[in-house]
């Protein structure tokens, strides 16, 4: 080939070429991400205000609320007192007093002892809390709905924070098969190096009863019908999500910074 | 006259029949977990009746499930409370047996779809109407769990009448409930809990054989079982199970072990033994002998150096060959390494496969070989590789594979050329995994259900056997000489080459096409015109055309993901042959037949030779024409659980596999893999031969 035969059809053939990349290029930058992670839509929610859930989620209604508490004596002052804290301060009910650094997300989750996918979500939500350098913090509540034992655990666990032992406590739990009752309890925090007399007492120290009504509370505002629940800094969510929903919302809620609590 | 009338007293008996249908059932609980209702089997109290029989008969909704009387490491069992129930003395509550689930390692057992717990209600007063009032409390978990909590209640007057459709449904689900063996025919023969509380061993037996076992062993509320290793022996007479206790803590109650297979299932408290049953067999894939190794090795060094004359990985070794005719003056040193460098590169590629493999399996994946081309991606990748390089020998564009990857790689460290031969092993070795499916079968296989030293072993000697020729040379440059002169002929060679090439690529777009459907193969195959198109186009500017390549590549790896669609090997096994369903096998063995079993697929070329050759020939043809055989065939083109647990439980990991079942061999008779008529012909025979003893399998 000689030089000058090539120049005119170079630049066309240069220009066809360009064009079949750039198509091709932007073709594959429009449909991989939609091929390998959907994309997350949300919807807002009407309560809370200022929170949102991810949208088309799977179930919402058809349960009776909180089969599982006893909601049968008139006025109680431990419910009235734990409406008012959610009412006067949800993000402080929800995430704790402390406010932290904007890089932090916090992540409010509500399990259950007795519930299978609890057991789930709160190995996985520690893991990504421990691993996060700190930019992750889980706060954990009791969402007993399981019944009595389920109720037991719920409160031994929340007396072993007193001790300085919730993790330790929570972890034992994820272990293993128990049944709840009084000897079990004592046998675990022997173990856990606790002492049981005092784990024993503040379980029937009316504030961790508050502490539950609390978080039933905040349950029944987010309208959660079962265990797990979790609230990613403004987004609440059902049911036991994968690993990577679970990762790209924190990424999300990192990113976006909105809601009343950030 | 009469017969009117009695037709009409017919219908009028039948619709009050029906009528009472109500009466024998309460009003519906709906949630979107479930419906539950109370049932009986009696339209009401009979006359002197003392007890009735019931059911709480919950229909669970796609995707959500209960627990059974002993939920597993975490959950809840139903419970009822009668309080407020009239003239009930008691209700004993029946447990059907479970089915096992298991997600993201959690042991758990419980119930789908449906079940009926049958209920045995006595009365107080015989024959007195009876009113109950059950006050449920339900654990259901979808991927969340939500307490359902309702309650029933149910009238029952004095009548009475059988509800059939009540009565069939309670009978059926009391049907599963475990007995204590005697119907069942399931004996425990032994229970050893090991002191330390790390495990329980049981056996058991049956004289009418086991199919597909599972256990689930109670040891009151805080031990913990883990997943059972469960292994017959004995013509499946045996049943040998060991469990890891997961934890365990207090005292011990009694232990109660409730065995269930297929239909039926027996509840037995054994007597601890004191030492722990020999398992029938030992997993001796697990830790074979060093001879077994070594014999395997040899067949996989084999399959390496035969793999040489494949059509994938032929083309390769001429072009090193020609290359190194037309490299007339290269020291035999400079030779020598250079072919040293090629099979390098083929063993490490083998290796790096190695890696990959061991990593899967650490991570739990379950790994076959043969299983890539269940990928639509890897097949993408692979049709874009041969395509390019089949285009290349064609002519069609000049970055001459391997040639221009030597020159540049040896620009771009110096060492001359050295790189570029290592990259061409790499690439051999890249280029033989489509051809490799139909020999490496066994070794692979082999290797995949060892150790990780056996992976490695089997690894290792298939990438010599791959690098067997280049090694040759290595140790005799002079060898080189001895080809024949470049010529007119290597233009030939090439285009001979480059049309298996392109033959390999057909098969692969057949293959893509019962995997991912026609559109992606379509989508691909323009990708693959397009891409050598404008690899083609010589007057473009070579940082243009490679981009536009990249580009063009890129797209077409991720067209059969985009198009993926129907496929249609969907179209069902051809006249003659039933799908593959395994727990037909037992019961249509039961019925006197023999079943064949193919497990089969798209890209596995033995497979379609064994078929062609010997299942699609007389006399087996005609053998698997009789009326008393049944062909069966399992398509495993793309993945399929089933197959592949059915595979695993004879511990294979690829195929061709082929089994025959029959009254005489209800355990199966394994065929080679390599079939032929005469094995297939006496399998049939020996698995029909009543009164014959079960061969093994």
């Amino acid at each position: 080939m000689t030089k000058k035969r090539t120049d005119v059809t170079l630049t066309r053939r240069k220009a066809v070429a360009g064009a079949v990349a750039l198509a091709t290029g932007y073709g594959a930058y429009r449909s991989v991400p939609v091929v390998f992670r959907p994309r997350i839509e949300f919807e807002p929610l009407d309560e809370p205000r200022g929170f949102r859930r991810i949208a088309g989620g799977k179930i919402s209604t058809g349960f009776a609320p909180f089969a599982g508490i006893s909601s049968n004596s008139a006025p109680d002052p431990l419910l009235e007192r734990a409406a008012r804290i959610v009412n006067d301060d949800i993000c402080g009910a929800l995430f704790g007093a402390s406010k932290t650094d904007s890089d932090v997300v916090r992540l409010a989750s509500f399990s259950d002892y007795y519930c299978p996918y609890c057991r789930v979500q709160t190995k996985r939500l520690s893991l990504i809390e421990s691993r996060s350098g700190g930019r992750v913090r889980v706060v954990w509540h009791e969402l007993p709905l399981l019944g009595d034992g389920s109720r037991l655990v719920a409160k031994a666990a929340l007396a072993a924070r007193r001790q300085g032992a919730y993790a330790a406590f929570q972890k034992r739990m994820m272990t293993a098969s128990f049944q709840a009752t009084p000897a079990y309890l004592a046998a675990v925090s022997n173990s856990l190096g606790l002492d049981y007399d005092r784990l024993d007492a503040d379980m029937s120290d009316p504030d961790i009863d508050l502490e539950l009504h609390v978080s039933a509370e905040l349950a029944r505002r987010f309208g959660f019908i079962g265990t797990p629940a979790l609230v990613i800094g403004s987004t609440a969510v059902q049911g036991e999500i994968g690993e990577r929903v679970t990762t790209e919302l924190i990424a999300i809620e990192r990113k976006e910074q909105r809601g009343i609590c950030a | 006259m009469t017969m009117p009338r009695l037709a009409a007293a017919a219908v009028l008996a039948f619709a009050i029949g029906s009528g009472d249908v109500a009466a024998a059932t309460s009003d519906s609980h709906k949630s979107p977990a479930l419906v539950a209702r109370l049932i009986t089997a009696e339209n009401g109290v009979a006359p002197e009746a003392t007890a009735i029989s019931g059911g709480l008969d919950l229909t669970i909704s796609e995707g959500w499930k209960t627990y059974w009387r002993s939920p597993g490491e975490v959950g809840i069992p139903p419970s009822v409370d009668w309080t407020g129930s009239e003239n009930v003395a008691g209700v004993e509550f029946l447990w059907p047996a479970p089915t096992r689930f298991t997600a993201f390692g959690i042991e758990n057992f419980g119930y789908h779809d449906e079940v009926v717990f049958p209920l045995r209600i006595s009365l107080r007063d015989a024959g007195k109407p009876a009113f109950l009032n059950a006050k449920v409390n339900l654990l259901v978990c979808s991927d969340i769990c939500v307490p359902d909590d309702f309650i029933l209640t149910l009238d029952l007057p004095a009548a009475t009448g059988i509800d059939a459709t009540a009565g069939a449904r309670i009978s059926d689900f009391a049907a599963r409930v475990p007995d204590d063996g005697t119907a069942s025919g399931i004996e425990v023969t032994s229970a050893f809990l090991a002191a330390d509380r790390s495990k329980l061993t049981v056996t058991a037996r049956s004289e009418r054989g086991f199919s597909a076992p599972d256990i689930f062993p109670e040891l009151g509320g805080q031990t913990t079982f883990g997943k059972p290793d469960i292994r017959l022996g004995d013509g499946n007479r045996l049943m040998w199970a060991q469990l890891p206790i997961l934890g365990s803590t207090g005292d011990l109650p009694a232990l109660a072990v409730t065995i269930t297979d297929g239909a039926r299932a027996a509840t037995i408290g054994p007597a601890l033994s004191d030492v722990a049953a020999r398992p029938p067999f030992l997993l001796d894939r697990i830790v074979p002998g060093v001879s077994e190794v070594a014999w395997i090795a040899l067949v996989a060094l084999l399959g390496g150096l035969i793999l040489n004359a494949m059509p994938c990985v032929l083309p390769v070794l001429s072009i090193k060959l020609a290359s190194a005719v037309k490299a007339h003056g290269q020291s035999r040193t400079r030779l020598r390494s250079g072919f040293l460098m090629s099979a390098a590169g083929v063993i490490a590629f083998m290796w790096l496969l190695a890696a990959a493999t061991l990593g899967a399996k650490t991570l739990g994946l379950s790994v076959g070989w043969g299983l890539q081309f269940q990928n639509p991606l890897f097949l993408a990748a692979m049709v874009v590789v041969l395509a390019l390089f089949s285009a290349n020998l064609f002519g069609a564009f000049e970055i001459a594979l391997p040639a221009s990857w030597q020159t540049q790689l040896a620009r771009a460290d110096g060492q001359p050329g050295l790189a570029g031969d290592f990259a061409t092993g790499a690439f051999a070795a890249v280029l033989a995994t489509p051809c490799s499916a139909p020999f490496l079968g066994t070794a692979v296989a082999f290797a995949l259900s060892g150790r990780p030293v056996d992976i490695v072993v089997i690894f290792t000697a298939l990438g010599v056997g791959l690098a067997l020729p280049y090694l040759l040379v290595a140790a005799t440059p002079g060898l080189v000489h001895r080809l024949p002169r470049p010529g007119r002929w290597m233009v030939w060679l090439k285009f001979v080459l480059g049309g298996l090439l392109a033959l390999t690529a057909a098969w692969l777009f057949w293959v893509m096409q019962g995997v991912a459907g026609f559109a992606a193969v379509a989508g691909v195959a323009a990708g693959v015109a397009a891409l050598v198109a404008v690899l083609s186009l010589r007057g473009l500017g070579q940082p243009l055309r490679l981009g536009a390549a990249l580009a063009l590549a890129a797209a077409t790896l991720v067209a059969p993901a985009i198009l993926r669609g129907t496929p249609t090997a969907a179209t069902g096994p051809e006249t003659g042959w039933v799908r593959f369903e395994r727990g037909e096998i037992a019961r249509l063995v039961s019925t006197g037949r023999v079943v064949l079993v193919d497990v089969t697929a798209d890209w596995c070329l033995t497979c379609k030779a064994n078929k062609a050759l010997v299942l699609d020939r007389d006399p087996v043809r005609s053998a698997l024409a009789r009326p008393e055989v049944v062909p069966m065939l399992a398509d495993w083109t793309r993945s399929d659980d089933a197959i592949t647990r059915y595979l695993e439980s004879f511990g294979r990991f690829g195929i061709p596999f082929n089994a025959v079942y029959g009254p005489a061999a209800p355990d199966g008779i394994v065929l080679p893999e390599l079939l032929s008529s005469e094995a297939v012909l006496e399998a049939i025979e020996r698995a029909g031969a009543v009164g014959a003893t079960a061969a093994g399998g």
